[in-house]
């Protein structure tokens, strides 16, 4: 699903590649943590799958598409089949809970008969049916992260990449928006997932990857956060 | 759907961003005034040109008894060389009409022009010399028609107006050619205000975009409102401006300049008139072109 073949990025301004001759590979419908001190390169790898960034060297396929060769107005179409979510929520202030999962769809063009059918199913499905007319600040940290996680996977995504979702987020509440993450998972939603909440890595086995300084230096099947320390 | 989620969109852009809006409506409005100014100045050196062209003429002054020079070595003209220089006139293919003006008509043209009853007391018709005045197909063809007639028998002298207009078409040349260059700069000028203020719009809806490049929403779909928001205040702005043309046009010319300088025929409100649907177009393309050129850079995928 996600193909990391020898990548490296540097970026312009710095003297040390975010990630050094990256190779990896992530199944369908696995959910893979993505750990390592800051700076080792998570959120680059992640913009790399979203090709926000494009690579230094390497090649990505994503989705079955190859990046490097996927021309700029496609690009949109790879993104419609990934969902995003990120520490900051990225909610509009000034919509509602279903206008900000709604906004999703209507930017793409869906017609109003099936945003009025997904959006309150997915709702119901982060557990946010009934609080669907509240503006974003009416919401608890967790309750905002349920509708970005809802904005990101009511058009059923093959991917979902989540950076950091629970980094604002006390313990408990956490564990809530992983047990969500783990729903979507298992209707066949490829996760990844940077994080550095040692907790939640451990209790949920997952696949993890450490990288430091750009470079992968663990790959273990139910693995824990930090094995080597 | 589309239709009516784009149509939210600009009205809240338009709402959010109001003083945005207003100064974009403002500088249209102001380039589109200054570029309608050119337009009307090029086209009143077009139409000054085109009315001196009109009163070109070439006179061919025939010798009378007392005419001194080569052409003029047998006297007064006869009528068998009047008749030569008429024909070499009229067969002439860039002379348009050739009219014949006697000795008494030249009289009385010299009398009226500097309108003095003490003008027989120094003149008589006879000193004054007849002439052929021709009016060419095509003002700047004169050439011809000088060398043509110039060497004949009976001739004295072969004047052409154009020498002396020359200097007012020049002129008129440096006019059309300056308002041309200060349109061009207008245009320039407001491409990069509309970019800049696009730009301001672009950024304070950052959020908004950047969530829409995430879930994918296409390049069309994300510049769409800001490129018709941009159309819309394109042609309010392209409105007043057409507005504030019409008031200089008729305050300015017709109510001062017209009036009190009557050697050429002015523009009035029927040319602003002509030009309204072409102003209105520059303003809404100027608009769109800048946004869509702006956006391009600041709301890449
Ligand atoms: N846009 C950018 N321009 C220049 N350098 C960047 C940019 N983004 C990241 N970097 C650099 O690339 C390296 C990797 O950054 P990245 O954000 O991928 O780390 P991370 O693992 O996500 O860190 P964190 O856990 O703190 O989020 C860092 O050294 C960072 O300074
Ligand atoms: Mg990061």
């Amino acid at each position: 699903m996600i193909l990391f073949d020898n990548v490296s990025k540097l970026y312009p301004t710095q003297n040390q590649p975010a990630l050094d001759s990256l190779t990896m590979e992530v199944e369908k419908g696995e959910f893979v943590f993505l750990v390592g001190p800051s700076g080792s390169g998570k959120s680059t790898f992640l913009r790399l799958t979203l090709k926000e960034e494009r690579p230094t060297a390497g090649r990505i396929r994503v989705a079955g598409k190859d990046l490097h060769r996927l021309s700029n107005w496609k690009v949109p179409h790879l993104r419609r089949r990934i969902g995003t979510v990120f520490q900051d929520f990225r909610l509009l202030p000034n919509k509602t809970v279903f206008e900000n999962v709604a906004f999703a769809l209507q930017v793409i063009g869906k017609p109003r008969r099936q945003i009025n059918r997904d959006v309150p199913a997915v709702l119901e499905l982060v557990g946010l049916d009934g609080k669907e007319d509240r503006l974003p600040d009416q919401l608890s940290g967790g309750e905002q992260q349920r509708v970005a996680v809802a904005r990101a996977f009511v058009n059923r995504p093959l991917i979902l990449l989540a950076d950091e979702p629970t980094g604002n987020l006390d313990p408990g509440t956490s564990v809530g928006i992983m047990k969500l993450l783990d729903r979507i998972n298992r209707t066949g939603t490829t996760v990844v997932m940077a994080t550095h909440d040692q907790s939640i890595v451990d209790q949920m086995r997952k696949r993890v990857i450490e990288l430091e300084h750009g470079k992968l230096v663990r790959d273990q099947s139910r693995g824990v956060y930090g094995y080597t320390r | 759907m589309r239709v009516q989620y784009v149509l939210s969109e600009i009205a809240t852009g338009l709402r959010r961003n109001l003083t945005m809006t207003i100064a974009l409506v403002i500088v249209v409005a102001i380039s589109i005034a200054m570029f309608g100014t050119g337009l009307l100045v090029r086209s009143q050196a077009e139409t000054t040109k085109g009315y001196w062209y009109d009163r070109i003429e070439i006179s061919v002054f025939m010798c009378n008894e007392y005419s001194t020079g080569a052409g003029c070595a047998d006297g007064a003209v006869t009528d068998a060389q009047r008749d030569t220089i008429r024909q070499t006139l009229e067969a002439h293919p860039e002379v348009d009409e050739v009219f014949y003006e006697n000795q008494e008509q030249a009289f009385e043209r010299f009398r009226e022009q500097f309108d003095d009853s003490d003008v027989e007391n120094i003149i008589t018709p006879d000193q004054l010399p007849e002439s052929f005045r021709v009016a060419l197909q095509d003002p700047e063809e004169y050439d011809g028609v000088v060398s043509a007639v110039s060497g004949l028998p009976g001739v004295q002298e072969v004047t052409d107006q154009r020498q002396l207009l020359e200097p007012l078409f020049q002129t008129l040349d440096g006019v059309q050619v300056s308002a041309f260059a200060i349109t061009l700069i207008q245009v320039i000028a407001a491409v990069l205000l509309i970019g800049n203020t696009i730009r301001l719009a672009a950024f304070s809806r950052r959020r908004e975009t950047g969530i829409m490049r995430l879930v994918g929403a296409s390049n069309f779909y994300i510049q769409l409102p800001f490129i018709l928001e941009a159309a819309i205040a394109g042609l309010l702005g392209s409105l007043f401006g057409v507005v504030a043309l019409f008031f200089g046009v008729e305050l300015v010319v017709g109510r001062f300049i017209a009036p009190n300088l009557q050697f050429t025929s002015w523009v009035d409100s029927g040319d602003v008139w002509a030009a309204v649907p072409w102003l209105l177009l520059a303003g809404v393309l100027i608009s769109v072109v800048a946004s869509f050129v702006t956006l391009r850079r600041y709301l890449r995928v």
